[in-house]
């Protein structure tokens, strides 16, 4: 269990997340009614504690399955513990672009509806409703229903609804959808923006590099436990020679494999 | 801010796997606006493609009822000249028609991820559900627009009864909203419920006093005992009476039917609730 800190926004202690899905057995040919689908338990997380003190911008790293947006879900709010417990204070926002949304909606309803989705209160979203829609900058399209859209200008004002929140703890997953390229840049620059307006921040990526421009600390998650904990440099170098031995082993056992 | 203050949110495991109910109740409530938004947003983006749009609200009710006028006409003999029938039948749909629309809606707006709330939100799951309900309501009350002409035409008048509109409304959906928490938790699980459910709602309609009058198994023993077994007898039975009032009643009373549907529709609701409440993280991880 980690020490708790005078200032801390974010107290992970001893978390561990565990959940039951259904995996589809393959198809017998000789069966031709019905589905075969077989139980299976993953432990997402296992013992996992850090803090993150007030006003500190935190990264997740690790690969595929390491468990980053497992415990990003449960600081959230999504999921629920299975053991340990997490201890927030302040109210946490995770950025999903989106949600909430009825496509068969015009863009300005959509505004409402997704920032009321995303925790705002219905004063909040009139009053910032002008600079959302200025934001999205997708011109007269805004009272259209939002069916009509492309993706690029649907992805705009989904991005441009869940970033005009101003959460005490914002909670950032790598796969956002900022839409078209013209736009990207736009979007990288409000989420900074975001960042620096957010009290504390958990950023989660793939790309040790993307956790570096934004945090100043990092967990490198393994397979649903804590690997290190520490300043974002040496969590990121280690973090990366990891990444070279594993591509190493792989080619290694290709290599053999091949030969064989 | 220090550590010697208390934590704003507290997540941890509990036994039962159902949350603080304090802090769950108190986000629920947080989030009411948002469900009214929903409910609005549902209500407008129905009938979206239609030349009719907004129309089919009353429309809809309507042609399920003359359908059902003419279909028990014909089978049941009844003869197309009996407004009171008319009345009785078609109001009586309505109901039908809101109680079943709560649950097969509650139980689909958490199913596939509710728009990306269940699975990306904390927005506590129940609030889904629970503007579904709003939504049903809201769509029956303008069905009821559509009823007053047939329920003039059908000569049932005015009466005190009329006034247990607003309670039964709330009653039925709290049985509702208790019946789609619960078929909600068990798709999860069982795919196939939702595709069993409307089967199962059409059977529970033939069974129960909405189509048929319950003065029919006045005096019926056993047969009476079991139809009672059911707790939509005893909302169909209180709908009935306040639709048409209680003159030349010879079934049970109102006060006795209202009060058994109210304790069966508190008791359905807390046992869903519990059971939704302690499975619902099972909508992000398995839709």
């Amino acid at each position: 269990m980690s020490l708790p800190s005078a200032t801390d926004a974010i107290r992970v202690s001893d978390l561990s997340v565990s959940y039951t899905t259904f995996v589809e057995e393959p198809r017998d040919l000789h069966r031709r009614v019905g589905r075969r689908t077989k139980k299976r338990d993953i432990q997402a997380l296992e013992d996992v504690s850090f803090n993150v003190t007030k006003g500190e911008a935190m990264g997740l790293i690790g690969g595929n399955g390491a468990g980053k947006s497992t415990l990003l879900k449960t600081i959230a709010g999504v999921l629920k513990p299975s053991d340990g417990q997490v201890d927030l204070w302040g109210r946490p926002h995770l950025l999903a672009p989106g949600m909430g949304f009825n496509r068969r909606l015009s863009g300005r309803e959509n505004v409402i509806l997704g920032g009321l989705a995303a925790g705002m209160s219905i004063e909040e979203v009139r009053e910032k409703q002008d600079s959302i829609i200025e934001f999205a900058d997708i011109g007269g399209f805004i009272d259209l229903p939002t069916i009509t859209y492309s993706s690029g200008m649907f992805s705009r004002l989904a991005f441009a609804v869940a970033t005009h929140v101003n959460p005490e703890i914002l909670l950032i997953d790598e796969a956002l959808s900022a839409g078209d390229a013209g736009f990207r840049d736009k979007a990288v620059a409000k989420v900074k923006e975001m960042c620096h307006e957010a009290q504390t921040i958990i950023v989660v990526s793939h790309s040790s590099s993307m956790v570096s421009e934004m945090a100043t600390r990092a967990v490198w998650l393994h397979q649903g436990r804590v690997k290190m904990v520490g300043e974002v440099k040496d969590v990121s170098d280690a973090y990366s020679k990891f990444q070279a031995s594993e591509r190493e082993t792989a080619q290694h056992d290709r290599s053999i494999a091949d030969r064989r | 801010m220090t550590t010697s203050d208390s934590p704003t949110i507290t997540r941890r495991a509990t036994r039962t796997g159902v949350p603080p109910l304090g802090q769950y109740l108190s986000e629920a409530f947080r989030y009411r606006t948002f469900a009214l938004y929903w409910s609005k947003a549902d209500i407008k983006s129905r009938n979206f493609e239609t030349a009719l749009g907004r129309l089919w609200h009353f429309l809809n009710p309507l042609l399920f009822g003359v359908i059902y006028f003419i279909f028990i006409g014909i089978i049941g003999g009844g003869g197309f000249t009996n407004t009171t029938r008319l009345g009785f039948i078609v109001g009586n749909l309505y109901v039908w028609t809101y109680f079943s629309a709560i649950i097969t809606t509650g139980m689909g707006s958490v199913q596939g991820g509710g728009g990306g709330v269940a699975a990306q939100s904390a927005i506590p799951r129940v609030v889904l559900p629970l503007a579904s309900t709003l939504t049903a309501g809201n769509l029956f009350l303008r069905s009821l627009v559509a009823y007053v002409p047939i329920h003039m035409i059908a000569a049932r008048g005015l009466h005190w009864e009329m006034l247990l509109l607003p309670l039964l409304l709330v009653i039925t959906g709290m049985f509702g909203l208790g019946l789609a928490l619960l078929f909600a938790v068990l798709n999860v699980y069982f795919r196939d419920i939702s595709r069993l459910v409307p089967h199962f709602l059409r059977l529970w309609l033939y069974l129960s006093p909405a189509i048929w009058s319950y003065d029919r198994l006045v005096g019926e023993g056993i047969v009476e005992t079991l139809a009672q077994l059911n707790p939509m007898y005893w909302g169909m039975v209180s709908w009935t009476m306040m639709f048409g009032g209680q003159s030349g009643n010879t079934g049970p009373a109102l006060a006795e039917s209202v009060s058994i549907f109210a304790a069966c529709s508190v008791a359905v609701l807390l046992i869903g609730f519990f059971t939704f409440v302690s499975r619902e993280d099972e909508f992000a991880v398995r839709n």
